[in-house]
């Protein structure tokens, strides 16, 4: 079982439409070892943060983009990408439009 | 410093929903109007309402295009709104998803905490405190036809809501394009109520339900009688929904969406049928229809409305109201960001707002 000191925590990055949500900041801190344990650790500090993020389906939402240290997590493995320590993620509104 | 947002009594207040935004009007005499944006900017908001039973608490219908869609309210019109505690979220094992919320209506002066919103996925919510929590509708997310309900153009979505003020187990819904649905149960069970309306998109011309309805309103004073514009005709019906007449009559289109009337002469309608194909006004002039026989005759209202060879304005489905002032105001959003009002019942019309984005509801209220 892992110990708290092994699950990493990260800084987070959100987009301004968000900035409400997480108390007028730019970034915060979670905590988890996969980009689906960050979100839920994000939505436990800041309720409804994963509906921002996530349809109820679970899902992403399809114009929100997650990037883990530059990657896309849509060509990792999705919600369940690991999370390693020192990691940055950036959420970010796709391009929508022309 | 925080300006204090505060209107004297009497004041008409126009919520406009827009494309990108909510918007307000407002005006003492309904002949100079003021303009305000609200800090509901940016985004999607398919309707707004002022719920004056218990206070003075504003609901917004936001649909952001990025992250998610929320109900929200306000009771310092609009400086600052808050979001439910538990809001209109599909549970995760209910395999729906929010799509977008189309109309909030205030339940009957009887249930003054009670607040009901429809969405697409075609359901109705249901608030009993004030809007803070909300439970979906189970007979209607449970019923035996559900898995055949096709969308319309907009999506499959519950637009409109009429909880009879004279029946607190009866009320109607309006679902594209599935049709009107009533409960006389509280919403435990719901019938198709499409008796004698059409679908011509269908294989069927009369099915039991499929129709594409685009709105419908009750008349104030006899709750059984009920108006709806639909995809593909306007009817009326006289006994609560269990079939309809048509009384297109003399009017150019069958197509429209938006219908409204006057609550002081309710055999006094108001809709503003469009060219089905292009999905504007029909010909050259903008045009607003006014019947008042119930629907047994209609002329055309074009003072002041604009006329010529670039005019094509469309109207779509919450963005005609009247107010409860005698004579009626009458408010017409188009989409492309002009609003034309009323305040003689439609015998005039002046411009009193443009180049807001493209308008989805108006809804005007006096302020008590």
């Amino acid at each position: 079982m892992d110990s708290p000191t092994d699950i990493p925590t990260i800084t987070v990055t959100l987009p301004n439409a968000l900035y409400a949500r997480i108390g007028n900041r730019k970034s915060v801190s979670a905590s988890g070892r996969t980009v689906r344990e960050i979100i839920d650790a994000l939505d436990q500090n800041f309720p409804g943060l994963r509906f921002n993020l996530c349809h109820e389906t679970g899902e992403v939402r399809p114009y929100v983009s997650i990037f883990l240290n530059r990657e896309n997590i849509r060509s990792l493995q999705g919600l369940d990408t690991p999370v390693f320590p020192g990691a940055r993620m950036h959420i970010l509104q796709s391009v929508a439009g022309g | 410093m925080t300006h204090h947002r505060a209107y004297a009594q009497g004041t008409v207040l126009i919520l406009v929903g827009t494309k990108r935004g909510l918007f307000f009007l407002t005006s003492q005499d309904r002949e100079k109007w003021n303009v305000e944006a609200t800090t509901l900017k940016g985004r999607r908001i398919y309707h707004a309402v002022l719920d004056q039973r218990d206070g003075c608490r504003l609901f917004a219908a936001d649909n952001g295009d990025f992250f998610g869609s929320f109900l929200r309210y306000s009771d310092d019109f609009g400086q600052t709104w808050q979001e439910p505690e538990h809001g209109i979220q599909f549970s995760p094992d209910s395999d729906q998803k929010l799509v977008n919320i189309w109309v909030i209506e205030p339940g009957r002066p009887s249930e003054p905490g009670t607040v009901y919103a429809g969405v697409d996925p075609a359901s109705l919510w249901i608030s009993s405190d004030g809007g803070k929590t909300w439970e979906p509708n189970a007979g209607l997310m449970s019923h035996p036809t559900r898995d055949r309900w096709e969308p319309g153009a907009g999506g499959l979505c519950l637009h409109t809501i009429i909880p009879d003020p004279s029946n607190a187990s009866r009320m109607w819904v309006g679902i594209s394009a599935v049709g009107c649905m009533r409960t006389d149960d509280g919403g435990r069970s719901w019938v198709f109520a499409n008796k004698n309306t059409r679908a011509s998109f269908l294989p069927t011309l009369y099915p039991e339900f499929g129709q594409c309805i685009h709105r419908l309103i009750q008349h104030p004073s006899r709750p059984n009688v009920l108006y709806q514009q639909n995809h593909c005709g306007i009817y009326k019906s006289m006994n609560a929904g269990d079939d309809w007449i048509d009384i297109q009559q003399n009017l150019p289109s069958e197509f429209g969406f938006p219908i409204a009337l006057d609550v002081h002469h309710p055999d006094t309608l108001f809709v503003a049928v469009e060219d089905p194909e292009a999905r504007h006004n029909i010909g050259e002039q903008f045009t607003v229809y006014r019947t008042e026989n119930a629907g047994a005759t209609w002329e055309l209202l074009t003072e002041g409305l604009p006329t010529g060879p670039g005019v094509r304005l469309g109207v779509l489905r919450h963005a005609m109201c009247t107010d409860a002032k005698d004579p009626c105001g009458v408010y017409v959003g188009t989409n492309t960001g002009q609003l034309f009002a009323s305040r003689d019942r439609g015998d005039s019309w002046h411009l009193i707002a443009d180049f807001l984005p493209p308008i989805y509801s108006v809804t005007a209220t006096a302020l008590g």
